[in-house]
């Protein structure tokens, strides 16, 4: 006995530790995993050794664990589980009802009482219910075994994710309606359209099944094909009223689900009070349900639960109104602070309404935000506020376009397309067409002469010719393009061939311009005369820079002045090649060289005077004779003729004087 | 080949010896051809064209007025046989005082001026611009196509005005280049 309570101080020990550390459960721990396996496998072989004359349970004697995985593991406590099942929950049940058996005050050990009661599969090994102290390491270990193990029975889930969803206390709900269950069980009845005053059917229906019971007592471990089965809550629930009648889900309407839309309180404490046969309908209602199905078992529990003054999950419909409003979870809060002014629906649209009216009177009535007020200046509006709104506004400019992913892949698509069709936008270089003023004159040749051809013929020739073009253009193209192609391959081939190739020197075009008048080189008889010239004017004579030539009126300071450089530059470019000349001949010749040069003049000069046959006339400045040739000429002049006038006169009184004598002889 | 119809062309003094020399020419073409008959009154100096039963043609008789008035104004009958060959030759004349009027010696430089040396500059007209002309004193005739016939005239008209022979040269020689570079 002291190894046992050794080996449940040391599960009592571990387990405890275990939770006071719940977030390591988050993850898997291998180590808790095997503590927790060896701690079953005690308390099984304990609960196996001290035996037990009421229940057999399984034949094993002791768990295996070794090299035994969780499934195995669960198998054999299941074997032993289902074994004393059925047993503890008759004994649960016979001590809950037990009034001389005291139960714990505090509600959570009634609701794991409960909890465990209206398990399926209990997961406890021990259930020593009539120790306390068991009751209280159940409770433990269900929790931690709660917490530890996956949850096998999705009802368990269930419970648990309706006690995190609807925030209320299910096993107070669960005592409560087993105190209203106890206290109606008696009046589980069902209406029908037979009923009468005298007469119920539910009620005849009732106690035909209980007489029928009763003569079927001894037969309990037999199956009875022919009766309803109940599961195992109902028939738990239900087993001392013996009554079930069943409601089937054709018959189930709103008020099953649901609250009643008006004051739901006033309600439950009528029936509670008052009304209990309502109240106690739709609870058989309810609690008779043949529903296999767990959602409803929950449903029935939460409508049980709905019912509970402290119960604050109501449905309501999703009226616009009321999606603005908060969850029912702050509904809750709200009916938790005021339960008893609970507005309708209605009631509450219209608060909101007015609400909503009186908001907007205040914005009419305020004063307009600035997007709103006409032309705003910078003052008047807030810093940086243009950038936030969306403006309109005309682009006088073309905009740039915008470059998106869209544009690059569009872009792109046409570069492909581009390349692929080998469709180049290059440029082509341009030539300069080489026009040579001399064709354009051989184009049409003047013909000057009288045509030899008559009229008729040049037409006729004419006409055949067109008519011969046609087919000669077809001819032609091909055959050049042939010969194009083969001069182009048999150069390719020669420079193939011959190491030593050298190409053919490009060939000067030599241009034999003779500057004679065009009708000697044009014309094919030669006629009369014409002005044409082949050479171009400025080919005969250089064009000057200035332009046109200029008369002295029309010309700048800057054209005189060139002139005159010009005319000096020649100037002096003719003095030194006479100089040059000179100097050459004086070397070569000596003598003639002398005769014209300037010195020779100067010496010759320089003689004369010295002799005496030449004076040089001084230049003073008085004679007029020396100023100007003329002067000097006329005035040689008269000196002749004077010269001439006093001659002839001597002349002439010489013979006057003769005269006179030849007078005088004759006497 | 209703009713006979007759054309009558006058023929002045001075072209009665060179229709006498090519009459053989004029009427072979006509009568063989055309199948006309022809004949020359000599009372009114007329040469008479008559349609018969053989001609085939009515446009034919036309044709043969035609190449015989030519003729007759002084073109050459090798020339003037175009017309029957050709149909879309035309005939056009027009008086040099037409074109400005000129008085004397002006008129005679105009003349001389349209004829050139030795007939030089007419010739030249003619070859370019396929034509033939004739320059009877102060009347001009031009046989040829339609825009022939337009740039010989503009020709003649700007010699006529003044302009010197070798800018007419320059200008027909253009128009015609462009002329031919468009057929």
């Amino acid at each position: 006995k002291m190894a046992a309570v050794e080996g449940l101080e040391r599960c009592l020990r571990v387990a405890g530790a275990a939770a006071a550390r719940p977030e390591r459960f988050l993850s898997v721990q291998d180590g808790l995993a095997a503590d927790f396996k060896a701690l079953t496998k005690t308390l099984y072989d304990l609960s196996k050794a001290r035996g037990s004359n009421v229940v057999r349970g399984s034949p094993l004697k002791e768990l295996v664990i070794e090299s035994f995985d969780e499934e195995q593991i669960w198998q054999q406590l299941e074997l032993q589980n289902n074994a004393v099942l059925d047993f503890f929950k008759k004994s649960i049940a016979r001590d809950a009802n037990d009034e001389d058996l005291c139960l714990l005050s505090d509600p959570e050990e009634d609701s794991s009482n409960a909890e465990a009661s209206s398990d399926k599969e209990l997961e406890e090994d021990i259930m020593e219910i009539e120790t306390e102290q068991k009751n209280v390491y159940t409770k433990d270990k269900t929790k931690a075994k709660e917490k530890q193990s996956k949850p096998r029975e999705s009802k368990m889930q269930k419970y648990s994710d309706e006690d995190s969803d609807v925030d209320f206390d299910i096993e107070e709900l669960e005592q409560q309606t087993e105190i209203a269950k106890k206290t109606t069980s008696k009046k589980l009845q069902k209406k029908s359209i037979v009923d009468d005053k005298f007469f119920k059917l539910a009620e005849m229906e009732a106690f035909l099944e209980d007489v029928e019971k009763e003569d079927r007592g001894e037969e309990e471990e037999g199956i009875n094909y022919f009766e309803d089965l109940l599961s195992d809550d109902e028939e738990e629930e239900s087993e001392d009223s013996k009554v079930k009648p069943i409601k089937s889900s054709r018959d189930l309407t709103y008020k099953d689900f649901f609250d009643p839309v008006d004051d739901n309180d006033e309600l439950v404490a009528n029936t509670v009070e008052d009304g209990q046969e309502e109240e106690t309908d739709s609870v058989t209602e309810e609690e008779n349900e043949e529903s296999t199905s767990e959602a409803d078992e929950i449903n029935e529990i939460m409508t049980e639960n709905m019912r509970s003054k402290e119960a604050s999950k109501k449905v309501t419909f999703s009226l616009p109104d009321d999606s603005e409003i908060e969850d029912s979870i702050d509904m809750q809060s709200e009916k938790s602070i005021d339960p008893i002014e609970i507005k309708s629906s209605f009631e509450k649209r219209q608060e909101k309404m007015n609400a909503k009216i009186r908001s907007l009177e205040e914005e009419l009535l305020e004063e307009k935000p600035w997007q709103l007020k006409g032309e705003v200046s910078g003052q008047k509006r807030p810093e940086n506020s243009l950038l936030e709104e969306t403006l309109l506004f005309d682009h006088a400019v073309r905009m740039a376009p915008v470059i998106t992913e869209e544009t690059t892949l569009q872009l792109e698509d046409i570069i492909k397309q581009r390349i692929l069709d080998q469709a180049w936008d290059d440029v082509v270089p341009k030539e300069k067409p080489k026009e040579e003023a001399f064709e354009y004159k051989k184009r049409i040749t003047l013909d000057h002469e009288k045509s030899k051809l008559s009229l008729a013929e040049i037409y006729e020739q004419e006409y055949l010719k067109l008519h011969q073009q046609k087919t000669e253009e077809e001819e032609n193209p091909e055959h050049k393009e042939i010969q194009e192609m083969m001069d182009s391959l048999f150069l390719k081939l020669d420079a193939l061939c011959n190491f030593h190739f050298t190409p053919k020197p490009p060939v000067p075009e030599v241009k034999i311009v003779s500057n004679l008048p065009a009708v000697s080189m044009e014309e094919v008889a030669p006629v009369a005369v014409s002005d044409a010239a082949l050479l171009a004017p400025e080919e005969i004579k250089e064009k000057n820079k200035a332009g046109d030539v200029k008369a002295d009126a029309e010309k700048t300071p800057t054209d005189k002045k060139r002139e005159r450089r010009k005319k000096k530059l020649r100037k002096r470019m003719k003095l030194r090649e006479k100089e040059r000349r000179q100097k050459l001949l004086e070397k070569v010749k000596p003598e003639q060289g002398t005769k014209l040069s300037k010195k020779a003049a100067a010496a010759k000069l320089k003689k004369l005077t010295k002799e005496g046959k030449a004076s040089l006339l001084k230049d003073e400045g008085k004679d007029k004779v020396l100023k100007s040739s003329q002067a000097f000429f006329s005035q040689l002049q008269d000196q002749v003729k004077m010269q001439i006038k006093d001659a002839n006169k001597l002349k002439k009184k010489q013979k006057k004087q003769r005269e006179v004598s030849v007078h005088k002889l004759k006497l | 080949v209703g009713n006979e119809e007759m054309r009558k062309i006058p023929v002045p003094a001075n072209r009665y010896t060179p229709l006498k020399e090519n009459w053989m020419k004029i009427f072979t073409p006509i009568v063989e051809h055309l199948q006309l008959q022809i004949r020359f009154n000599l009372k009114t100096r007329n040469v008479e064209i008559k349609t018969c039963q053989e001609t085939k043609d009515i446009s034919a008789l036309t044709k043969a007025a035609d190449f015989v008035k030519a003729f007759i104004l002084g073109f050459q009958v090798e020339d003037a046989l175009a017309l029957i060959r050709l149909d879309d030759l035309f005939l056009e004349s027009f008086e040099v005082t037409d074109v400005k009027p000129l008085k004397g010696d002006h008129l005679s430089r105009a003349i001389g001026r349209i004829a050139g040396k030795g007939g030089k500059t007419k010739f030249t007209i003619e070859n370019v611009t396929r034509t033939r002309i004739v320059l009877a004193d102060a009347k001009i005739h031009i046989l040829g196509s339609f825009q022939n016939i337009k740039m010989a005239r503009t020709a003649i008209c700007n010699l006529i005005l003044g302009n010197p022979p070798s800018k007419v040269y320059g200008n027909i020689r253009a128009v015609a280049s462009r002329a031919a570079e468009r057929f």
